[in-house]
């Protein structure tokens, strides 16, 4: 038989434009009748803060491979150029989709609310208007540096993702003149107006405060034409290295022709002047492709904190709260647990507590000796911080590897880094060329026998906050064997050589894709000689073409291979002859979908996985990420029950069809509605006894409507 | 007892590695922690005799982290060696004084027969294994970054050792420094390796049967232990599909290698070296089986301090094995046989008897053992020179299982018996030893001389004696009817000493009858 090609560019996707499918998905939920109103507009605000970050990284990094001369393809044999254009024309049809859910689903919804969004100044009535003008001079003046061009006066740089007003203004007979002032970011983005009569709120946005009083800025001028307006800018300097690794040395060459800073995108209401728009898009240097034309509120994520209101609860969904884990009851002596038994914990379904208390007792226990745990997202005011710091005066050994290079939130944690230093902690802040992703907690304590090691291993971040919105799942384990893999990762991130060999662990970027590629070619090894084989996947993105071959061939060999990808899949379905075997089906729902399991069938002796890493180039080569086994009988039990129910849902999942396209699954006539979230979330309650409704903790889900 | 924990540090020629272990008489030797840090120490050495100031620093940095595990386990005991990189290093002692101020870690420098005792010891640590396959003829080779040391066993007894040159990192260094391409590389390598493997294939080699040989080297042993080359049960290899995986590696490229091996790239070439050095030494002994145990230099200084705890009883009789290399070496060099037993038989009756007295113990015993077999090895070479010709045969043939210190001691005592005893300014003068070794050689010199004086006609008429400690005399008694006259003098000759050091007159007294 004529060997495939299983890396023929026509079998994958452009990883861009699946990722933008993902977020049309995350919209599909804001346009969702079924689905309280106040969720719709967090689902829109998610698209808006989501298609932000995908600008300033993914859209910029395009950029910089076009500016660069840079031609190589990508997985879908499209270069940067060729990329770029396809999704201009894809996000400006996504923009609109976005404005039309914002026109006919969220205006009719603060309609029908008791909450009202003023969108024009000109609707104030006159006490409002009184009392918006007085806030405007108690506290937004103060803050305001309206800034004019003239020809002393050169174009101002304008802040990357700030929002503005622009105007143009004349004065006597003098040549019109461009002004520009910042709607200030330390201010709410709204301001609330009551109607006590008649029980409303009313909401307006700053920039029309601004806008309404914008002749006080610029006094003794003739205020032409004014209109709000944002840009994005290139200046992120870290660049993506994601397809190219000489794409670095590519921009150094370059980097005299290339302008840091640039502007990328210019989001103008649609109403705005054509003199004032073409003032700035000369200005800023952007080509036409690069202004989008909003009809509504630009920057849609303020919707988030509208949802954060207070008083609105008969609007947004209730789900359950994170459920206590029963084989760590509140008082319980973790360690003892521990050692009884492997302990698996599915969150926000349960609650992230005894990761944090894990962390506390190891402080406070005179028998521990070391402590050691990689972080990459911390909470503000994170209690593993402080539990951490608390270790190191009590005398334990720390060491933290703090990863600064966690996309957005550097600053936040060369902050707390710094605290641990000083509290005696010793801190690594990362590897060099690599970013640090696993997430692994390592306790090693004195006992009667000898020295024994715990372990947690997560697919999540040691974060408490994100622990209650992203679905993980996190391993407790005293396995001895799991204990010295634990030790090695931790020796190899202090700079040792690599260990001898690994008992249970798959480290990334050594390790780790050698391992998944073995056991996916060990299915269809299986397959071939007409064993039971079967992989079953979960993840958030998979785009790495080794991995997406191995399973086409896996695929062709008989293989059935069920995924469950969130967001960017470059696979592709239903190819004759190299994927009909394969299904994708993506969850996105009131939870973030975050775990990474992996499930082998192996002819009849499965084998489970959880990871931190996604299959994607940059998980596997250029991260220190882990992956693990469940081993313990009941566990894995557990996590195949987790990614059976995934597959029932027909409510939050989405099935990716041969055209690319994704579609809504819908029970069938006969069929239960199977919401996965919702289903885990009382299962954890039942396993505490509760049932459904009881209980001070836990609240009430709505399946519909009312 | 609550375990003990215990850290060996070992800094190579070409990695430092650290392992902590749990040590109790109940579980044995338990690893806990075992960490390695990349440091080629040993290039500097072997090229230019001195290591460069920025190695100094690393070498630091890493003793120091290595430290802050320790303290992590709160280990207290510990124990850190260097070798041949140390050992080859003009600066040894400013290089240690340096560590020491700025880590605070004492690094002793291994000789290379200590050194491969630890090694050795290693081996011994895996038991059972280990004493099956010594049964048959086997071979050990303990393949270093600047030299490799094979020792032969005959019937579960080490009788020889010698080192040569070949180390690793040696031999890389200089078949990198050729620019030779890669396939003439093999070539280049198996003149190097067989010009040595030569030389000693005849001296020691050719009446040996070997059987086994049992590897123990950082390279080859890591990479049999993820079973490249299948093996057994026991890690034991067939020489067969060990030969397969050197033409392997001769065939693929380097960075092939390294993915399949699972290995940095650069340790591919170390593979390589280690591997041919195997591969040709089984060409030259017809060895069937090769065992890698993966034991490294630190569980031999781990097993070390578990034996001077009393933790662990001792799997392996090592006396044994240097009573067996000393005699091996009289043998070498015509000793009769004979006469080095009734030397020795009387020597160790007056050791025991003046017990009260020296109070020394059964390792200077055991010293004094040796001493008396090899107490005229040096006649081979000149008749009249006897003294210093012992002493260079000593000092330059390895016994593992003694330290330097112990084999200066032996041949000083050899040298004394027949040479006048010099006193400790002079010895101090041309050795590192210190003033109770000087009083070990003096006593076991004043007890070795008495009893080659008891039996200078080499009659053996003194075989059976009997001593006994009385007041301020020893009398040694003996029965027979043959004239002593010949070794009273020489008795008398040779006890001035005995007098000097102990205060003791030591008298004859005859029984005739019987």
């Amino acid at each position: 038989m004529e060997k495939k090609n299983y890396k023929n560019s026509k079998y994958y996707y452009n990883r861009e434009l699946s990722w933008l499918r993902f977020n049309a998905r995350v919209l599909s939920e804001a346009r969702d009748e079924n689905i309280p109103f106040f969720e719709r507009i967090k689902f829109l605000s998610i698209t808006s803060s989501n298609l932000d970050e995908f600008f300033m990284v993914r859209i910029a990094s395009l950029k910089d491979m076009v500016h660069a001369g840079y031609e190589k393809e990508d997985i879908a044999g499209l270069t940067p150029g060729e990329q770029l254009k396809k999704l201009y024309k894809e996000v400006h049809e996504f923009v609109e989709l976005q404005y039309d859910t914002y026109e006919n689903m969220v205006r009719p919804g603060f309609e029908k609310s008791k909450l009202k969004l003023i969108e024009h100044h000109e609707d104030l009535n006159e006490s409002e208007a009184k009392y918006i003008d007085d806030y405007f001079m108690r506290e937004v003046y103060p803050v305001l540096t309206p800034m004019a061009v003239d020809s002393s006066r050169p174009f101002p740089l304008i802040m990357n993702k700030s929002l503005n007003i622009g105007a143009l203004l004349s004065k006597k007979d003098k040549k019109e003149e461009f002004a520009t002032v910042q709607v200030p970011s330390v201010l709410p983005r709204f301001i609330r107006v009551e109607d006590e009569a008649k029980g409303e709120i009313k909401l307006i946005l700053l920039e029309e405060v601004i806008e309404r009083n914008i002749s006080k800025l610029f006094l003794g001028y003739d205020i032409l034409c004014s209109a709000p307006y944002r840009i994005m800018r290139n200046a992120d300097l870290t660049i993506e290295e994601e397809e190219a690794e000489d794409l670095l040395k590519e921009i150094e060459k370059q980097i005299k022709k290339r302008q840091w800073g640039e502007a990328i995108r210019l989001e103008v209401q649609s109403d705005i002047d054509k003199k004032l728009q073409s003032r700035l898009k000369e200005e800023l240097g952007l080509h036409s492709d690069d202004i989008y034309k909003i009809s509504g509120p630009i920057d849609l994520t303020f919707l988030m904190k509208v949802y954060g209101l207070d008083g609105f609860d008969s609007l947004k969904k209730k789900n359950l709260a994170p459920q206590s884990v029963p084989e760590l009851p509140e008082g319980c002596d973790i360690f003892e647990s521990i050692r009884k038994k492997d302990i698996l914990l599915h969150h926000p379904y349960q609650s992230f507590t005894p990761v944090v208390r894990f962390i506390e007792q190891a402080a406070n226990d005179k028998n521990v000796l070391a402590i050691k745990q990689t972080l990459y997202r911390v909470s503000g005011n994170s209690p593993i911080v402080k539990a951490l710091m608390k270790a190191a005066e009590n005398g334990k050994q720390v060491s933290v590897l703090v990863e600064l290079k966690a996309r957005f939130d550097e600053e936040n944690n060369i902050v707390w880094a710094k605290m641990l230093e000083k509290a005696g902690c010793h801190v690594i802040y990362g590897l060099v060329g690599l970013k640090t992703h696993s997430k692994i907690t390592l306790v090693v304590r004195k006992e009667q026998d000898g020295i024994r090691r715990y372990v947690h291993l997560g697919t999540g971040n040691y974060n408490d906050a994100t622990a209650k919105l992203y679905t993980d799942l996190g391993l407790f384990t005293a396995s001895e064997s799991v204990g010295e893999d634990a030790t090695a990762v931790f020796n190899m991130l202090s700079g040792y050589s690599e260990p001898l060999g690994w008992n249970k662990l798959s480290v990334a970027p050594l390790w780790l894709k050698k391992k998944l590629l073995k056991l996916i070619r060990r299915e269809t090894e299986w397959a071939r000689n007409n064993r039971p084989a079967k992989i079953v996947a979960k993840m958030n993105s998979l785009c790495d073409p080794d991995v997406i071959a191995a399973l086409y061939e896996a695929s062709s060999a008989g293989v059935e291979i069920n995924l469950l990808i969130r967001g960017i899949c470059c696979l592709k379905v239903g190819i004759e002859g190299v994927s009909e075997n394969i299904h994708v089906r993506s969850i996105v729902g009131d939870f973030l979908e975050h775990s990474r399991i992996f499930y082998f069938e192996n002819d009849h002796s499965p084998e489970v996985f959880l990871a931190s890493a996604d299959w994607m180039p940059r998980n596997l080569e250029r991260r220190v990420e882990i992956m693990f086994p469940v081993e313990d009988k009941d566990l894995k039990e557990k996590v195949m029950h987790i990614l059976d129910v995934q597959f029932k849902d027909n409510t939050k999942a989405h099935l990716l069809q041969p055209d690319g396209e994704y579609i809504k699954a819908v029970p069938g006539k006969d069929d239960a509605k199977v919401c996965c979230q919702e289903i885990f979330g009382q299962e954890e309650a039942e396993k505490l006894g509760k049932k459904k409704g009881e209980g001070s903790r836990v609240f009430i889900p709505k399946t519909s409507i009312d | 007892m609550a375990d003990k924990l215990f850290a060996a540090i070992d800094v190579g020629s070409f990695e430092m590695a650290m392992k902590i272990y749990e040590i109790s008489s109940k579980k044995g030797m338990k690893e806990i922690e075992h960490v390695r840090h990349r440091l080629a120490l040993g290039s500097d050495s072997y090229n230019s005799g001195k290591i460069s100031f920025s190695k100094i620093d690393d070498l630091c940095d890493v003793l120091r982290k290595f430290s802050d595990i320790m303290a992590s386990y709160h280990v207290t005991e510990y124990k850190a060696y260097g070798t041949s990189a140390l050992r080859e290093t003009e600066n040894t002692l400013i290089i240690r004084d340096q560590i020491r101020n700025r880590t605070g870690i004492d690094v002793e420098v291994l000789s290379n027969s200590e050194q491969r005792f630890l090694d050795y010891k290693s081996v011994a640590s895996r038991g059972a294994v280990f004493n099956r396959i010594i049964e048959q003829g086997t071979a050990i080779v303990d393949i270093g970054g600047g030299s490799i040391q094979i020792s032969l066993f005959e019937k579960d007894t080490l009788v020889t050792t010698q080192s040569l040159r070949l180390g690793v990192l040696r031999l890389n260094d200089q078949v990198e420094h050729m620019r030779i391409v890669r396939d003439k590389r093999r070539e280049q390598l198996d003149e190097m390796i067989q010009s040595q493997l030569g030389t000693f294939r005849k001296l020691y080699m050719k009446d040996r049967e070997i059987t086994n040989l049992i590897i123990v080297d950082d390279y080859v042993s890591r990479v049999m232990q993820s079973g490249v080359v299948p093996t057994s049960g026991d890690c034991i290899a067939s020489s067969h599909d060990f030969m397969e995986f050197v033409s392997e590696l001769s065939e693929r490229g380097r960075e092939e290698l390294a993915d399949k091996l699972e290995v940095p790239e650069e340790m591919v070439d170390y593979i390589e070296v280690s591997a041919n050095i195997i591969r040709n030494i089984i060409e030259s002994s017809g060895a069937v089986n090769i065992w890698a145990p993966g034991v490294t230099l630190c569980d031999g200084i781990a097993y070390e301090y578990a034996e001077k705890c009393k933790l662990k009883m001792i799997a392996h009789d090592f006396e044994k094995d240097i009573l067996a290399s000393a005699i091996n070496i009289s043998k070498r060099y015509m000793g009769s046989k004979k006469r080095a037993e009734t030397i020795s038989s009387i020597a160790l009756e007056l050791f025991d008897a003046m017990q009260s007295v020296h109070g020394m113990g059964t390792r200077e015993r055991f010293l004094l053992q040796l001493a008396s077999i090899l107490h005229d090895c040096g006649k081979f070479i000149n008749m009249t020179n006897v003294g210093e010709c012992s002493y260079n045969i000593i000092m330059n043939t390895e016994m593992i299982g003694l330290s330097h210190d112990e084999r200066q001691i032996v041949a000083y005592v050899v040298k004394f018996n027949h040479e006048p005893f010099a006193y400790y300014g002079e010895i101090s003068s041309t050795s590192s030893l210190g003033r109770s070794e000087y009083l070990v050689i003096a006593k076991l010199t004043a007890i070795l001389r008495i009893a080659g004086g008891l039996d200078k006609s080499h009659k053996d008429k003194m075989r059976k004696i009997k001593a006994t400690l009385q007041d301020d005399k020893l009398v040694i008694n003996f029965t027979g009817v043959q004239d002593i006259g010949y070794e009273k003098e020489s008795f008398n000759k040779k006890a001035a000493l005995f007098g000097e050091v102990f205060s003791i007159e030591p008298v004859i007294v005859q029984k005739k009858g019987e």
